[in-house]
């Protein structure tokens, strides 16, 4: 092993409080057909199409996928967003862009509930926590310092 | 008439003519069959001068890093050679020549390169690869001395050094080439042909203009081989072209093997040649054959169309490196032209003494400058800043927004020349190097006329 | 783990986490090569040093200033002009570069006070220019010259000018990125919010990790500017360094190459509460969607929708015409960080290009993270690739065509490959809507160039048709297509060679401010 992956590892184990293991395993692999392809679906536009999920701290991911997806599903439920600080409101115009593509994309969303609507969401949220944090291979996202 | 010799009168350099040593001794190991340099230092000092390389020959060589990181840097970095060496050997079966050349970072750390080398004579090679006939070398090349010339006129010597054997007279002559194109290699083979003379010609560079082949299989390289390197020590006589430019490598084969050593001259221009011609006759026994005499005679018919009429009192500024520059500057002289400005990129103390330089100062019937330790500044603010009117650049690519921002004509030769076509593929040596010196100098001048409307309508009926 | 072993390789283990294939079905927690670490010596890895990712990449593309190396001449020689960052001040950053030409007794005695001099020098040489950046090489940070005091010095004694130093040596890091982060932390730490800038719009960015090669920079502030926004700075392609001082005060950080300029991103965000948005300025759909973003945060997306439609118009049927007669090449994206996860996906979407492998030289896990992501199924994907690597996976699998540098484009030449400069471009710039369509002419001109099929014919023993005296590039992209394309009366890109120049003296529509308080929000 390289001096590196030693200090990474060190690392790891010195900061792993600043972010704490959410998801433990993969939310998709227990779930049936249809919630999986519409999350996949969901899940498949963000990974070809955004950059937001990937800064560069894990924290800084969690961050980033609670407020997007989280204003996401509020556009998706036809919800008023409230952006209070600037961070928010970047947040905000990335979740517009994805509101308007899943509309245009996935017809199946405009003909699910609201609840339903929350609920895929929820899952695609911790899929993406699980993808992008939790069970990422990324060794960098436990550094301290940017 | 004066004819100065000037150090550059400031501390620093703007816009640097030469890169440092270490990219001398790259270029000087990819000449070598079966041998890729391993460069102990960081990882810029290879991968920028692959790409320099590359620029000039539109080719790409395989040169190694021993890729020195923080660590390194503190603790020393000599692991990183040996592991550099072992993973040349297990991946590249047919390698048999390794120069551990160093850089300013690790000559300032203080690795033990000559050290390593034993240490892996006697450890990982004897043990790992007993049955690979493997050389390791040191070369010391820091970037803080010299220039990338000295870096090459070092590993010319070193790698004789390192493989000279004494032996049976071989009854070659070693020829020293100095930094040349595959173009120039070309011709002093041929014109040592037309001689008859059997030469060991270092460094054997032709192949480097290499073809794009059906199959996609070809690749550029040197090929001057372990057995040619050997044979030097038993040769009746070593020629070294470029003073500056393997020199050193002469010297050393006279004091440890006897073998004499003529340096210089730099073939460049009719008179250069003739010298070269005459001197390896003497040298070798062979005569000069009327072959010789009527090519001579077509590079006259070439160029006394051009000289009076067109070349002369044209005043020219020339820089790079120093056998170049002279020998550039002898041949305009003869072509009547007017070098006025002279700059040797670095700080040989050597140049002063040079009986070429010299010659110039006693003979130049017109004001002359020679700056050593010169940078592109130098050239820059005198044409800027102290109203130098040129008509003519010799030099090399890296030059050239001079003559773009200035409107002065340029004839790219030496190191790089990567924004013209081809340039590396034509000599500048011999009496082919002094018609396509010529030509290049009065088209370039041609158009020049023509994009400044000056008279250009006299070339309507010449 | 699809981890992909190199016959050439085997002998070296470790490489073998650092290859991925990206298998059907599969996502980043499945297949993700190692980055970022010490490269293997002797690998003829493609990387270069921490001093070229600090001067060469982010410090000189600033176009007003007097960049000086301390150190041997080599480091500066090798860094100038050998990339293509231009500016709209006549190059200046492009022509001058300064050396302070360290020797073996400064090396012994120390070369503060040669450093010294050089400044002095150097300021003397331009009077004109009142700024100056400071790079350390791997000698001086070897010998322990204090920069930093020497410049403070020089400030003092020359009021009105300002120096930046930049601590980073070759060695100070697996690759140029160890340069990045050290040039983006220097430069928060010591130079921003320095200086207090003029605003001039409503709607403030920095434009961040954009380096103006070919143009790029130029053709981005062109829309920006249509939309009425003010680019404070641009770190730092045609960049200002005074401008470049008062980053501090823009509303949004918009930001292009993540890989080299992430940092100060952060840091202006942690230490300013600036947000960070990351954009693609490759390809129409991430272009457009970039735009209307920054034009969103801004409440001025109808601006940017009048730029998107507008653009379309012109370039998209040009744009289509490469599309259908490049449908199914096959690339080896093979570039330095964060093209791999610019183009990956754009290029297939929009001009039917099939990516077969993405290499980063340079890049950490994040970008290759990115790049296989937006990669389809069944790319070989390689962190810190080698020469050997790189011949092997060009042997196997036989691209069309190859987007990487200038010296390994040589080695695809040979083996009758096809090359563009993924760097520095061939006939760029690549960004912006015409600027997507230039590369797709460029990766057309390369892929049906009859020269090109030509030199596959060993006229030894493989046929020789003597009834022919040339092809053209339709009659063999064409060769396949439906009659009504063969007969299309469009012939692809319309522009001129040089599609940034007429941008420098282009006017710009003015906008009202709006009153202070309103401003506020």
């Amino acid at each position: 092993m390289t001096a590196m992956t030693k200090k990474a590892q060190k690392d790891k184990s010195a900061t792993y409080p600043l972010y704490e293991k959410l998801i433990k395993s993969d939310p998709l692999a227990e779930l049936d057909t249809v919630t999986k392809e519409r999350v996949g679906q969901l899940e498949w536009y963000i990974m070809k199409n955004c950059l937001w999920q990937y800064n560069s701290r894990g924290w800084d991911r969690r961050n980033q996928n609670a407020g997007i997806i989280g204003k996401t599903a509020q556009l998706l439920c036809d919800e008023e967003v409230e952006n209070s600080t600037p961070l928010d409101k970047c947040y905000w115009v990335d979740a517009v862009m994805l509101n308007r593509a899943y509309r245009e994309l996935y017809p199946w969303i405009s003909e699910i509930s609201k609840d339903e609507i929350k609920s895929l969401m929820k899952i695609l949220h911790a899929r993406m926590d699980w993808v992008m944090i939790d069970g990422s291979l990324n060794e960098e996202l436990v550094v301290q310092h940017y | 008439m004066t004819c100065d010799v000037k150090v550059k009168d400031r501390v620093g350099t703007i816009n640097p003519i030469f890169t440092c040593q270490p990219a001398g001794a790259q270029f000087a190991s990819i000449g070598v069959k079966d041998c890729i340099g391993l460069v102990h230092g960081g990882q810029g000092c290879v991968m920028f001068v692959r790409l320099l390389i590359s620029q000039h020959l539109k080719e790409s060589f395989e040169i190694a890093s021993s890729s020195l990181h923080e660590d390194g840097a503190v603790f020393g970095a000599c692991g990183r050679v040996e592991e550099g060496v072992d993973v040349l050997l297990s991946r590249y079966p047919d390698l048999k020549v390794i120069p551990i050349i160093t850089t300013c970072s690790t000559e300032v750390i203080g690795d033990d390169v000559d050290g390593v080398i034993t240490k892996l004579e006697e450890g990982l090679l004897a043990e790992k690869y007993p049955d690979r006939e493997v050389h390791l070398l040191a070369i010391h090349t820091p970037s803080f001395v010299g220039s990338m010339i000295s870096g090459y006129d070092v590993a010319v010597r070193d790698f004789v050094k390192k493989f000279a054997q004494k032996g049976e007279p071989n009854g070659k002559i070693n020829f020293i080439t100095g930094w040349v194109n595959p173009g120039d290699v070309k011709e002093l083979k041929h014109l040592l042909a037309e001689m008859q003379i059997d030469a060991t010609v270092l460094f054997e560079i032709e192949n480097f203009d290499s073809p794009m082949m059906p199959k996609g299989d070809e690749v550029a390289h040197g090929n001057t081989t372990i057995a040619d390197l050997q044979s030097t020590g038993s040769a009746s006589h070593t020629v070294a072209l470029n003073r500056y430019e393997g020199g050193k490598a002469a010297e050393f084969l006279q004091k440890k093997f006897k073998v004499p050593a003529t340096i210089g001259p730099t073939p460049i221009g009719i008179r250069n040649t003739d010298s070269m011609l005459k001197k390896l006759s003497e040298i070798t026994g062979k005569p000069i054959p009327e072959s010789l005499v009527r090519e001579r005679g077509l590079a006259m018919d070439a160029i006394t169309d051009i000289a009076h009429m067109f070349l002369a009192d044209k005043k020219v500024a020339i820089y790079g490196a120093a056998d170049l520059v002279i020998g550039l500057a002898e041949f305009c002289l003869d072509l009547e032209m007017k070098p006025v400005l002279l700059l040797l990129g670095d700080d040989n103390s050597s140049y002063v003494n040079d009986p070429r330089i010299k010659a110039l100062q006693e003979n130049v019937d017109y004001p002359m400058e020679i700056i050593t330790n010169a940078d592109f500044w130098d050239l820059e603010d005198r044409i800027k800043n102290h109203g130098l009117e040129l008509d003519l650049i010799l030099g090399h690519s890296k030059g050239r927004f001079i003559s773009i921002d200035y409107d002065i004509p340029m004839v790219r030769v030496g190191f790089p020349t990567y924004d013209r076509a081809g340039l590396y593929r034509y000599p500048v040596v011999g009496y082919g190097g002094a018609t396509w010196l010529a030509e290049q100098m009065a088209n370039t001048l041609f158009t020049d006329m023509e994009h400044k409307k000056n008279k250009e309508w006299i070339l309507n009926v010449w | 783990m699809p981890y992909h072993e190199f016959d050439c390789s085997k002998v070296i283990p470790e490489r073998k986490q650092h290859a991925v294939v990206k298998g059907p079905g599969e996502d980043l927690t499945h297949a993700l090569p190692k980055g970022y670490l010490n490269t293997i010596p002797g690998s003829i890895s493609e990387r270069g040093c921490a001093y070229c990712g600090a001067k060469h990449v982010i410090g000189t593309p600033m176009k007003d200033v007097i960049h000086l190396s301390h150190g041997p001449v080599g480091c500066t020689y090798d860094t100038w002009q050998t990339k293509r960052y231009i500016s709209d001040n006549e190059n200046f950053q492009l022509k001058y570069t300064f050396a302070t030409d360290v020797k073996e007794k400064h090396i012994v005695f120390g070369a503060e006070k040669l450093l010294k001099e050089n400044i002095l020098e150097a300021f003397k040489a331009f009077p004109n220019i009142k700024r100056m950046t400071i790079y350390q090489t791997c000698a001086t940070a070897l010998i322990g010259d204090d920069i930093d005091a020497i410049a403070a010095e020089v400030m003092e004694e020359l009021p009105g000018t300002d120096i930046f130093v930049c601590n980073s040596p070759g060695f100070a890091g697996p690759s140029q990125s160890g340069g990045h982060h050290k040039i983006n932390i220097a430069w928060v730490n010591t130079k921003v919010g320095t200086v207090e800038p003029e605003i001039t719009s409503d709607y403030v960015i920095n434009y961040v990790g954009e380096y103006n090669i070919q143009g790029d920079q130029e053709v981005m502030q062109d829309y920006f500017k249509r939309m009425g926004i003010q680019i404070l700075s641009t770190f730092t392609g045609n960049g200002k360094y005074d401008e470049l001082r008062g980053m501090h005060r823009a509303h949004l950080n918009v930001l292009e190459c993540a890989r080299s300029a992430e940092y100060i991103c952060d840091e202006l965000r942690a230490r300013y509460g600036i947000p960070r948005l990351d954009i693609d300025g490759f390809g129409f759909k991430a272009l457009g969607d970039s735009l209307r973003k920054v034009g969103m945060f801004f409440g001025i997306e109808d601006r940017a929708e009048a730029i998107i439609a507008e653009e379309t118009a012109r370039w998209k049927p040009e744009l289509d015409w490469y599309k259908e007669r490049l449908a199914g090449k096959r690339v080896c994206l093979w570039p330095g960080g964060s093209k791999l996860w610019h183009w990956a996906h754009a290029i297939q979407e929009e001009m039917g290009v099939k990516v077969v492998s993405v290499y980063t030289k340079f890049g950490h896990q994040g970008d290759m993270e990115k790049g296989i992501a937006r990669a389809g199924e069944g790319t070989l994907a390689i962190d810190d690739p080698n020469e050997l690597e790189g011949q092997e996976a060009l042997r196997t699998l036989r691209p069309d065509v190859i987007f990487t540098g200038k010296r390994p484009g040589e080695v695809a030449k040979k083996m009758r490959v096809p090359y563009l400069n993924a760097h520095a471009y061939h006939n760029g710039p690549y960004k912006g809507f015409e600027g997507w369509v230039r590369f797709a002419r460029d990766i057309y001109n390369a892929v049906y160039s009859p020269i090109y099929q030509l030199s596959g014919l060993d006229i030894s023993k493989d046929e020789i048709a003597t009834d022919k005296g040339f092809m053209t590039r339709r009659m063999l992209s064409d060769a396949t297509l439906p009659e009504a394309s063969r007969n299309d009366p469009m012939t692809g890109y319309t522009g001129k060679y040089d599609s940034v120049s007429d941008l420098r003296t282009k006017t710009y529509p003015v906008f009202e401010r709006k009153s202070s308080s309103a401003a506020a929000e």
